[in-house]
């Protein structure tokens, strides 16, 4: 049984590897290795593009290394392409656990051509319509009032969707949160707030972000159920999100699930040495003994189908063999010229912004793929 | 009584108008949009059972039922987040914001989702929405209930931004921004809301976002305005006429975009401007419409530009009547401008 508002998070599997309630049959070890390989695919991502970044290629990224169970074991509970997920700014990993190619976040993050968003954001903001992925915001938690609306669409349109909000801890400070928790709860909307607690907004820590014990509890207050997890336990994640997407779903209104976790990388380029300013080698080492992929490993391990280390090495391989083609794919599209800079601004160009345009273009050259 | 009640009235036909207050317009818009399309949902603080504080939406709920007209937590931020929400899904929300003077809680929800979100996301997702929501002075408000915050909304590239002063337009362009495909900030000159009367035709048609109106034609200067402040332009320009001075008097209905068009192909024949609104006169809205002028117009200019607006100080409460614009001192600009 699945419980709200508990003390401790909720726990399928140790940091060890172990069980620690029954393993459900579907985490059989061929799925199991599945989770294995999302994971891995996400967290060497990250890895290529951080080197990225240091090469100058992209100007910003948030990585989510260390945060693997809780967006891995949430794309998996959701309807891809047929519920609605307003994401924030550190959801790679939530997107290409839905199916959305490194193509897409990659040529979002260099702005080509490729891009689906036509360039028009800071790396790492993409969104993607066929996925119903929305295009993310950077100021934080003004998803969250849009989610609720979404939720009371799908309520009032009476579809079987849900609609799927994440955040960080951080973003539970913010007016906006409230505004938006409270819409869908009052409103009894169909919608699944999921908080990534990595306990770090950028060199603030949780303690100092609030003075509540938990975020989870705070649901309570918009009458909705609030569930703690294990962040790093992608079993307990899995487990939770079926059965919490699955009340919603059913119409039982909103919840909240809090996945407690933690950003092993920095907060972006911004602080790309976290150690040495606001946080210890010693509390990283502590997270990252706590890992979801080496979880994995160890519960493989536990039901006696271990990973070959070989087939790990190999598939790191893979992995950036597929970065790297999606970034020199993405590159060769090359970049948006000045051509689209008007475009999208509204369903119609205004006579104002075509006068704009003709001034741009007596002042630049015509350049090759303007039109993305 | 709203007009659609008026048994009267019931049943005329497409071409027929009769006489409607502004709010009565504005009712009859949000009902007509209603029965049109079912996307369309109507939702704001006290827009149910009450009708709105000033009874915008009186009725309503009654007749579309509470799916359709409902009250929301007062809080400005859902409002206009759950619309942005409302809009990315297929709908066509249209949200009251009680007071203009309130919408600073909603204010990054404009700015950052429904302002961006076609741009951001190059074309895959969009907010067509429309943010209803009372402004400016002249009902003793003090500055809480009394504020003319339009170029604030002006200023972001991703929304539009209209303000009726006759009952037609409000009709008009209510139905406009509704079935428009963008994000649209309804501005509704609060002491018009009864003072204003006017013809409405009972069919359905829509008025432009976007173009101005010629409310008198003249030939000696144009009298440039929108929103609250137009009864007392024409009110200056038929002052003026008294004397002999023929004023043009346009009202630009829609700031973002605005019919620069309209006011310059006038101000061409006139050669001289005056620009009312009751906003705080630094970086009013009016502004950029003196710039384009001096701009375009410089050569054919007889008086520089003459701009009548708010003062630079919080809406007073008691001083309400001399803080606004009235007749006089619009006049009073326009001699200004034709003494030069």
């Amino acid at each position: 049984m699945i419980q709200p508002f508990t003390s401790d998070p909720l726990r399928w599997v140790s940091e060890d590897g172990q069980p620690i309630r029954e393993l459900p049959a579907r985490f059989t070890p061929e799925l199991l290795r599945e989770l294995h390989r999302q994971m891995v695919r996400a967290r060497e991502f990250d890895k290529k593009l951080v080197t990225l970044l240091r090469q100058g290629r992209t100007t910003f990224y948030a990585q989510a290394s260390g945060m693997e169970g809780t967006q891995v074991g949430l794309a998996r509970s959701l309807r891809v392409g047929h519920d609605w997920v307003w994401p924030y700014y550190r959801d790679h990993t939530l997107g290409l656990a839905m199916g959305i190619s490194m193509m897409d976040i990659v040529s979002q993050c260099l702005g080509t051509n490729s891009d689906l968003c036509r360039g028009r954001q800071m790396p790492h903001h993409f969104g993607v319509a066929d996925k119903r992925f929305v295009s993310i915001s950077s100021s934080i938690a003004s998803q969250v009032p849009p989610a609720a609306g979404t939720a009371m669409a799908q309520k009032y349109l009476g579809t079987d969707e849900i609609t799927v909000c994440t955040f960080g801890d951080g973003a539970t400070s913010e007016g906006d949160w409230h505004a938006g928790m409270n819409m869908a709860g009052a409103s009894g909307a169909p919608c699944l707030f999921v908080c990534e607690n990595n306990q770090w907004a950028i060199s603030t820590h949780l303690r100092e972000q609030t003075a509540s014990e938990t975020i989870h509890i705070k649901a309570k207050a918009y009458g909705m159920p609030g569930y703690y997890v294990d962040g790093n336990d992608i079993v307990a994640v899995m487990e939770v999100m079926e059965h919490v997407a699955g009340r919603v779903r059913a119409g039982e209104g909103p919840a909240l699930v809090e996945c407690l976790t933690y950003r092993v990388g920095s907060h972006s380029n911004a602080d790309a040495d976290a150690e040495k300013q606001y946080r210890t080698r010693e509390e990283v080492a502590e997270w990252e003994a706590r890992d979801p992929i080496t979880r994995v490993e160890r519960l493989l391990e536990h039901l006696g189908a271990p990973i070959d280390p070989q087939e790990i090495r190999d598939l790191v391989a893979a992995i950036h063999r597929e970065v790297d083609e999606a970034v020199r794919a993405a590159e060769a599209t090359g970049q948006p010229g000045w051509e689209i800079m008007f475009e999208d601004v509204y369903a119609d160009k205004p006579v104002h912004l075509e006068r704009q345009e003709d001034f741009l273009r007596a002042e630049q050259p015509a350049t090759v793929g303007g039109r993305a | 009584m709203t007009a659609t009640q008026n048994p009267a009235r019931a049943g005329a036909g497409a071409g027929e108008t009769r006489t409607l207050t502004l709010i009565q317009a504005v009712t009859e818009a949000m009902r007509e949009e209603l029965a049109r399309d079912e996307r369309v949902v109507v939702f704001g603080e006290d827009v149910g059972a009450r009708g709105g504080v000033f009874l915008a939406t009186a009725g309503l709920q009654a007749e579309f039922g509470r799916a359709r007209v409902f009250d929301t937590p007062l809080s400005e931020a859902s409002i206009v987040g759950a619309a942005v929400g409302m809009a990315v899904r297929g709908m066509r929300p249209i949200a009251e914001i009680q007071f203009a003077d309130y919408m600073g809680p909603g204010f990054d929800q404009l700015i950052s989702q429904a302002a961006k979100i076609r741009y951001r996301s190059g074309g895959q997702f969009t907010a067509p929405m429309v943010i209803r929501t009372p402004s400016g002075g002249g009902v003793k408000g003090g500055h809480h209930h009394s504020q003319s915050p339009e170029s604030y909304f002006a200023h972001t590239p991703g929304l539009k931004v209209v303000m009726p002063s006759t009952p037609y337009d409000a009709k008009g362009l209510l139905k406009a921004a509704v079935r428009g495909d963008d994000p649209v900030i309804y501005f509704e000159p609060k002491r018009l809301y009864r003072a204003a009367k006017g013809e409405v035709p009972t069919g359905d048609y829509t008025v432009e976002i976007g173009k101005g109106a010629v409310r008198r034609e003249g030939r000696d200067l144009t009298l440039i305005g929108y929103g609250g402040v137009m009864p007392d332009a024409e009110r200056a320009a038929a002052a003026l006429a008294a004397e002999g001075v023929e004023a043009e008097v346009i009202d630009l209905r829609s700031l973002l975009p605005w019919d620069r068009e309209l006011v310059l192909e006038s101000v061409s024949r006139t050669g001289r401007a005056v620009l009312v609104s009751e906003a705080p006169r630094t970086a009013n809205f009016m502004g950029e419409v003196a710039y384009v002028i001096q701009e375009e117009l410089f050569d054919q200019l007889l008086s520089p530009v003459v701009q009548v607006a708010g003062f630079d100080i919080p809406y007073p409460y008691v001083q309400d009547k001399i803080y606004l614009p009235g007749p006089n001192r619009i006049a009073a600009a326009c001699v200004q401008a034709l003494n030069y």
